[in-house]
C-alpha cells in the first residue's frame, strides 16, 4: 500500500540539528509539548526528523526550518531544509540584524561617527619631544 | 491535601480551557525567544510560564519551542504556512498585553469562536437518542416524567400486557 500523494501530516517543522554524518542529509530533532495526562503539565517530545540538505550547510547544533517535501524523497526523508533559524556560534539578532552572543552584541549597534584617537593626535600637531633623562 | 509545585493552578483542565488564544489555520509553529534574567525580559518569561500551556491546550498541532539565553532581546517569532514569518517584540511587555497581542493579530476574533461552537452544536441534536457515546439519552425511559424500564420499577398493574389481555378477555365473554 503506497501513500505517495500527500507525504507527511507536518507541513512546516522547526528543530535541531543533530547529525550531518550522512551525505546531503541532515537528522534533525523536533520538541514539540505533550500532556501528561495525569499531571497536566506539558513536556517535551522528542521526534527525529531527516532532512535533505543539498548544500551540506547544515553544522550539529543549527536551529533549522524544515518544509515537508510534496513527494517521498527516500524511504525515511520526507522534509528538505528551507532556512537555517539560528546558525551555531553566529546567531543573528532578527530585530536589530546584528550577530549576537547571548545577551551582548557583537557588532556595536549605533554606526560610531567619532574620530578614532590616533586621527585626532594628528589634528592637534604634536610632535615627539627628547624624553626626559632618568635622573 | 494542596496541589503541589507553584501555582498550581495552571495545571487544572479549568484553567487550560479558559485559554482565549486559538491561533488561525495558517499558524504552524510559534517560537518564544527569552532570557532567563532581566527585567526585560521578565513579562515573556511570564508568559511562558502562565500562558504557554493555554496556547498549546487549545491549538495541539502547532509546533511551540522555546529558545532561553540566545539573544539580548526577547520577541516572539509565528512561522506561517506559505512561508511567512511574523516577529512581535516583547521588551518590557506584560504577560497580559502579549497574551492581548497575539490574539489580536493572529487568533481567532470571538465572533468566528462562536459561530464555530454553534456550528458544532448544531451537528449534535439533543433530542436525538442513541448510544451513549454520541447522544445524550439511550431511551425515553431516562427522561423524568416518562414510565421508566419495568426492569426497574415494576409497573402498576393496570399497564402491564398480561392485565389488559386479562381484561380485555373479561369484557368479550
Amino acid at each position: 500500500m503506497s501513500t505517495r500523494q500527500a507525504s507527511v501530516h507536518a507541513k512546516w517543522i522547526i528543530g535541531q540539528v543533530i547529525g550531518t554524518k550522512m551525505k546531503k542529509t541532515a537528522k534533525v530533532r523536533v520538541t514539540r509539548l505533550v500532556l501528561d495526562p495525569y499531571l497536566l503539565k506539558y513536556y517535551n517530545k522528542r521526534k527525529t526528523y531527516f532532512a535533505h540538505d543539498p548544500l551540506e550547510q547544515c553544522t550539529v547544533g543549527d536551529v533549522v526550518l524544515l518544509k515537508a517535501l510534496p513527494e517521498k524523497r527516500s524511504k525515511h526523508v520526507n522534509h528538505e531544509l528551507e532556512e537555517i533559524v539560528y546558525k551555531v556560534g553566529q546567531v543573528v539578532d532578527p530585530l536589530t540584524g546584528k550577530r549576537v552572543a547571548g545577551k551582548q552584541y557583537l557588532e556595536p549597534l549605533t554606526e560610531s561617527t567619532e574620530v578614532s584617537l590616533t586621527e585626532k593626535l594628528e589634528q592637534l600637531n604634536i610632535t615627539a619631544s627628547t624624553p626626559p633623562s632618568v635622573s | 491535601m494542596p496541589m503541589k509545585g507553584r501555582f498550581p493552578i495552571r495545571r487544572t483542565l479549568e484553567y487550560l480551557q479558559k485559554g482565549e488564544v486559538v491561533f488561525k489555520k495558517s499558524v504552524n509553529i510559534m517560537t518564544v525567544n527569552y532570557n532567563t534574567h532581566g527585567d526585560l525580559s521578565e513579562g515573556a518569561r511570564k508568559f511562558v510560564f502562565f500562558n504557554i500551556p493555554q496556547i498549546q491546550y487549545k491549538n495541539p498541532w502547532v509546533q511551540i519551542m522555546m529558545f532561553k539565553n540566545m539573544t539580548p532581546s526577547p520577541f516572539l517569532r509565528f512561522y506561517l504556512d506559505d512561508g511567512e514569518q511574523v516577529l512581535v517584540d516583547v521588551e518590557g511587555k506584560d504577560h497580559k498585553e502579549i497574551m492581548n497581542h497575539v490574539k489580536t493579530i493572529l487568533g481567532k476574533s470571538d465572533k468566528v469562536l462562536e459561530a464555530e461552537a454553534l456550528a458544532k452544536m448544531e451537528l449534535s441534536n439533543p433530542a436525538n437518542f442513541g448510544p451513549k457515546r454520541y447522544f445524550l439519552r439511550e431511551c425515553i425511559s431516562e427522561v423524568e416524567g416518562q414510565v421508566p424500564h419495568p426492569g426497574f420499577v415494576p409497573l402498576p398493574k393496570e399497564m402491564t400486557g398480561k392485565y389488559r389481555a386479562k381484561l380485555a378477555a373479561a369484557s368479550d365473554e
